[in-house]
Formats: C-alpha cells, sequence, structure tokens
C-alpha cells in the first residue's frame, strides 16, 4: 500500500486533535451552562466584576472616589491614604501623601499604621490596575473596623502617573 | 495481504519445529514495554488530578468566579462563563483520559489548559501578585500560607507530563498512519 505523505499524515492527525478538541469544548459548554440553569445557586452567565459594584454589592453604598477629588485631598493632606499593594512595589513609586499598609500583611501593619488614625477620618485605599481588588478589600475590612469614611480610587497608581502626579519612592517615615 | 501471508507462515514454521510455546516466549515479551506503561500511567495521573481538581469547582462556582477574578487576567464579563465552564472541561477531560476515549483531543486540550495555567501563575509571580491558586480548592485560604514558586513548580510538573503524553501520542499517530489499515493499532 502506498504510504502517505508527510503533509497528508500532519492534516490528518491536526484534523484528528482539532475536531475532537472542539467537540470536547463544545460538550463542556452545554453541560456546564445547563447544570447552572438548573442549579440552586446559580451564576450569572455575564456579570459585572467592577470595584464599585463589588463595593456596592457588599456594603449598599458608593464608596468611590475620583481622581480630581483625590488630588486635592492629598495636596491639602485633608485625607489618609493608604497604598495597598506590597512593600516592595510601595517603595518603588507611592502616592506623596500615602502610607503603606500591604493588604496581604494587614495583620501585621494594622497598629502600626493605624495607631493613630480617628475613626471618623476620612480614608482613602489605592492599589494599581483596574481590576486589583487590595484597595476595595482593605476599604471593606477597614468599614467593619467602624472606619465608616472610606473611599476606594480605583487603578490609583497607574491614574496617577497617567496625569503626570507626582510621586514618591522609598519607605514610609513613619514606619521608623 | 502479504505481510498476513507471512505471519501465517511463521506460525505454522514454530509450530511444526515445536517452538510456538506460551512458557518459551521470548525474553522481551514477558518484561514490562516501558513505551507502552509509561503513557499509560501518565494518563491515568493526569486524568485523577483533572477530575479532583473539578470537583470542588463544580460545587462551589461562586467561589472559583471569585478566584478567577483574583488573577486579575481575564475581563470581568468573561469571568463568570468560565467559572461554570472550566470545572466541565476539566471533569471531561479527566473521564477520557481515563477512559481512553479521544486521546489526542483530550491530551492536547488538557496540554493546552495546563500551559495557561502555568502562563497565568507565573504572570502573576512575575508581577509580584499573590493570589490563593484556586487549582484544587475553592475554599478561601490566606494566600500568604503557599508561596506562589510552589504553585507554579507543581504546574510546571503536571505540563511537563503534559506535553510527554502529548509528543508521545502524536508519534504514535504517526506511526499508526504509516501502517496498513488491517496492521493499524490504537495509537495509545
Amino acid at each position: 500500500m502506498k504510504k502517505m505523505t508527510e503533509t497528508s499524515k500532519l492534516e490528518r492527525i491536526g484534523f484528528r486533535i482539532f475536531w475532537q478538541m472542539g467537540t470536547i469544548v463544545l460538550l463542556a459548554v452545554t453541560i456546564g451552562v445547563i447544570f447552572n440553569q438548573i442549579r440552586p445557586d446559580r451564576l450569572r452567565l455575564v456579570a459585572d466584576w467592577s470595584v464599585e459594584t463589588q463595593l456596592a454589592q457588599e456594603l449598599g453604598q458608593n464608596m468611590l472616589i475620583s481622581l480630581e477629588e483625590a488630588r486635592e485631598l492629598c495636596s491639602s493632606k485633608r485625607a489618609i491614604f493608604f497604598d495597598t499593594r506590597p512593600r516592595e512595589l510601595y517603595e518603588q513609586a507611592h502616592i506623596p501623601c500615602a502610607r503603606n499598609l500591604p493588604w496581604e500583611a494587614r495583620d501585621e501593619y494594622f497598629d502600626r499604621v493605624m495607631g493613630n488614625i480617628p475613626q471618623d477620618a476620612l480614608i482613602i485605599a489605592y492599589c494599581d490596575g483596574e481590576t486589583c481588588s487590595l484597595s476595595k478589600d482593605l476599604a471593606v475590612e477597614l468599614f467593619y473596623r467602624g472606619y465608616d469614611n472610606v473611599r476606594v480610587l480605583v487603578n490609583g497608581l497607574s491614574l496617577w502617573v497617567e496625569h503626570q502626579l507626582p510621586l514618591e519612592k522609598g519607605p514610609w517615615p513613619g514606619e521608623s | 495481504m502479504k505481510h498476513l501471508r507471512e505471519n501465517a507462515n511463521s506460525s505454522l514454521r514454530d509450530y511444526s519445529q515445536g517452538t510456538y510455546a506460551p512458557d518459551r516466549m521470548p525474553e522481551k515479551r514477558r518484561r514490562w514495554n516501558w513505551t507502552k506503561v509509561l503513557p499509560f500511567v501518565v494518563r491515568l495521573i493526569l486524568g485523577a488530578i483533572f477530575i479532583y481538581a473539578s470537583l470542588d469547582k463544580i460545587l462551589h462556582p461562586g467561589a472559583f468566579a471569585q478566584a478567577i477574578y483574583n488573577y486579575q487576567i481575564l475581563p470581568g464579563e468573561l469571568i463568570n462563563l468560565t467559572a461554570i465552564v472550566l470545572p466541565w472541561l476539566e471533569l471531561i477531560l479527566g473521564l477520557f483520559m481515563i477512559v481512553g476515549l479521544w486521546l489526542p483531543g483530550a491530551t492536547f486540550l488538557c496540554t493546552l489548559l495546563l500551559l495557561t495555567f502555568f502562563g497565568a501563575l507565573l504572570f502573576n509571580a512575575l508581577r509580584g501578585l499573590h493570589i490563593d491558586c484556586g487549582c484544587f480548592s475553592t475554599s478561601a485560604g490566606t494566600p500568604s500560607d503557599i508561596p506562589m514558586a510552589w504553585y507554579v513548580l507543581r504546574d510546571g510538573v503536571f505540563l511537563l507530563l503534559a506535553l510527554y503524553l502529548s509528543s508521545h501520542i502524536l508519534f504514535r499517530n504517526w506511526e499508526v498512519l504509516d501502517e496498513s489499515p488491517r496492521q493499524q493499532r490504537s495509537p495509545l
């Protein structure tokens, strides 16, 4: 029997792999969607995962603040800013009036950083990136700890950089 | 047909010479054939991993959606759909791998998924984002308990297994296509 050429072998194997992959994915989509529709704790197929919606869902209020307001509050020192990213990133660049309260090490930092802040102080949390949830998580945590005047500056550092506002480097002076 | 005739003749010859006896089979036939056993074991391992990984996610889709969100890679519109479909895809792939159904497609899809997971973990590890990987369990643990390097390493090992199996299947399929229809064996 005449042997197949290299190209036709590749085509045949490729075709086999792709139709099988496609059918498996289609099967998973069908079963997944049907199963989701009949289960009591079903998810919506498309949901809004924006920080604004998540905050509104968790706390029942809008806690976002605009860059313009944040900039004014920073220059007039009428608000306390918290950079919720890890320490190394904070030390590379941060908003000038911001202290560092890394979300992942919050227990270690909390007393030291929050010690002298009254519960009615205006607090603004930020991190970096549209979908970064660290600032939202910190805002919710602070809210439940009794700090009712907390706001979130979504995508804070990127916005600050985009608008060519000044940045600072190095550790927070109050840390030592 | 020629090869069949040759095989039949050789069997007859063996019988006629009194050499065709199971207890006198060549040494090679009695030993483990690792080129067959190893891919079989690897596919069982990968199948079991995928099934195990899917179960908790199927039970808790909301928590899995949160884990996907924490990766900060997918756009918000795709998070829920991924949380609904991905666990079933893993379950189906795991079952197909164990049963041995549609192995070329299942294996390549497993490799593609593991490559995606590996890329996502590595991407987050490199940008300093420490997340709970949500690979096997959706329960909210403290992310800092387990270093990201461990997740990346573990996924890297799974990926190597899948790459080995993919290359084996590709090679076997290639060989099978070279044989005549009557000679053709299973691709694995």
